[in-house]
């Protein structure tokens, strides 16, 4: 059991998504009580090629300066930020220059490399808040609610597989195009079936949790050019096991739930918002209105700004 | 009559349950208020009470109910009415997936759409939809009435053992075990009575139109 939630706002304008998110989450906290997590976009304001990069860095002496040493030589550092967590790391939030995309993943292998630091992901356009705990404690410990964006989606965890850690925690992030995240609610059982062909394709995987693969597999069909609805249609197509499973793009947001309808999901769409989440109570977290609808088994539904 | 106000808005679900079995011995009819979608409210409730839920409520409303009376005014989550064994439970939006779901008495009234798998396992009682239904509609049913006045998709009454179901709307496909017959003037007055009696106002010409489905032996 995970909960997911997920709103954008039809304006295009900037609102507090953070908050929104957060009171989502909050809502759902039953649902998933190991790790949380956002994807918050529109919130970076960045110049073409800035990245954000949000590292994890064990407390141990000289992995911060070798971490910055590594990083001056790829690109100065325009921002940086040290936000105290659990456990026994930190996290490093900096801000960089590449030349292009196709630089931001052997950027981030190449401090991965390094000792004692992993980083937990690098983004131009939205912001990925993940962490271990409960809701409220993440959202104190990196100021959610402060965060202003179009859009957003966020997780509660509640781990039936792979590792409890911020690294597992969701959204997981694909490097096939830039800014695709995806968080998920179930378990996809022909994972290998999935994995295989994006393997030969020369996608690179991280580890063997089923959601990493799901934001892979998405990635691989909107860098064909399917759409967003058409993915997530191929998504039910192709996809075993029970899920749901919610998608952030730069611009939208889409959902897709399992042929069975095995795990839940309703969607609100109002003059303001369109807003997906496991469970209704976190709808009315965000709007005040009574037209919830299910979202049928096999059923996608996404909204692109 | 009686009346107590519970206001929900902070409580656990625990706890508003607890409220609302104490106050129950007390009082003919509970309003509870702000019930911000919580799971299992009502869960248990064995006192013949009337009970108001102002807003929606989450899973399993009224599971394992047996004598109260609950009116929801906004929609209800998974499982609504979930093992009840008597009593009412109406609703006035929609419902999620496996409403009215192994009840054995009493009737499930939902007035707007509700989600897949709707009365399956029931045993008992009379589960109303006021709107369309999702797949497996009746699954592994094994008695009571199921009435359904809008559409309903694939597979109705998969694995249907004893009951009956009962749809107004479009049957896209039945389920294996299931098969569907032409409804009899006591079926279409015993329906009738039933709508009626629940405020659902049809045209006497409706009652014709249903369509029987039942196990197929």
């Amino acid at each position: 059991m995970c909960g997911i939630a997920g709103v954008i706002y039809k304006d295009k304008k900037t609102h507090p998504v953070g908050e929104a998110l957060t009171s989502m989450l909050e809502s759902l906290q039953h649902r998933g009580p190991d790790s949380a997590g956002y994807a918050i976009y529109g919130s970076l304001d960045f110049p073409e090629n800035y990245y954000q990069l949000n590292i994890e860095v064990k407390r141990r002496r000289g992995a911060l300066d070798n971490l910055k040493s590594l990083l001056n030589q790829i690109s100065p550092i325009f921002e940086e930020q040290l936000i105290e967590s659990v456990g026994d790391s930190d996290v490093y939030k900096c801000k960089i220059a590449l030349d292009e995309f196709s630089l931001l993943k052997p950027c981030i292998n190449e401090i991965d490399d390094l000792e004692n630091v992993r980083v937990i992901n690098g983004s131009h356009s939205f912001e990925m808040i993940k962490d271990t705990g409960k809701v409220k404690d993440i959202a104190e410990r990196f100021n959610v609610s402060s965060r202003m964006g179009t859009h957003g989606i966020g997780h509660t965890r509640f781990a039936t597989e792979s590792g409890v850690d911020r690294y597992h925690a969701h959204p997981y992030q694909s490097y096939i195009i830039p800014d695709i995240t995806v968080v998920h609610n179930g378990q996809i059982t022909n994972y290998w079936k999935i994995r295989d062909p994006l393997e030969r394709k020369g996608h690179t995987f991280e580890s063997f949790n089923d959601t990493e693969c799901i934001v892979h597999y998405m990635a691989d069909k909107l860098d064909q050019g399917y759409k967003l609805e058409e993915a997530l249609d191929q998504a039910v197509i192709d996809l075993d096991g029970p899920f749901s499973i919610l998608v952030g793009t730069p611009n939208g947001i889409g959902i897709a739930k399992d042929k069975l309808g095995l795990r839940p999901g309703v969607m609100v769409e109002t003059d303001e918002i369109f807003a997906v989440a496991s469970e209704e109570m976190a709808l009315h977290d965000v709007t005040d209105s009574d037209e919830i609808e299910q979202i049928a088994p096999g059923e996608t539904r996404a909204y692109t700004i | 009559m009686k009346e107590y106000v519970i206001d929900a808005n902070g409580m656990d679900e625990k706890e508003l349950n607890r409220t609302i079995k104490e106050q129950a011995k007390y009082h003919d009819k509970l309003i509870i208020d702000n019930p911000d979608s919580k799971h299992n409210i009502c869960a248990g409730l064995t006192e013949e009470v009337e009970i108001e839920i102002n807003g929606s409520a989450g899973y399993f409303v009224g599971t394992m109910a047996h004598g109260p009376r609950i009116h929801i005014t906004g929609n209800a989550g998974w499982f609504a009415g979930d093992n009840m064994t008597e009593g009412e439970l109406v609703i006035e939006g929609t419902a999620g997936d496996g409403a009215g779901q192994g009840i054995y008495g009493g009737t499930v009234i939902v007035k707007g759409n509700v989600g897949s798998r709707t009365g399956e396992i029931m045993k008992g009682g009379t589960v109303i939809i006021g709107g369309n239904s999702g797949f497996m509609t009746g699954l592994l049913m094994m008695g009571g009435k199921l009435i359904i006045l809008g559409d309903v998709t694939e597979d109705v009454g998969e694995s249907i053992m004893r009951g009956t179901i009962f749809v107004l709307g479009n049957v896209k496909s039945l389920g294996k075990n299931a098969v569907m017959e032409e409804t009899t003037s006591e079926d279409q007055n015993e329906l009738q009575e039933i709508l009626t009696e629940y405020g659902f106002k049809l045209a006497d010409k409706d009652y014709a139109n249903f369509k029987k489905i039942v196990n197929m032996q």
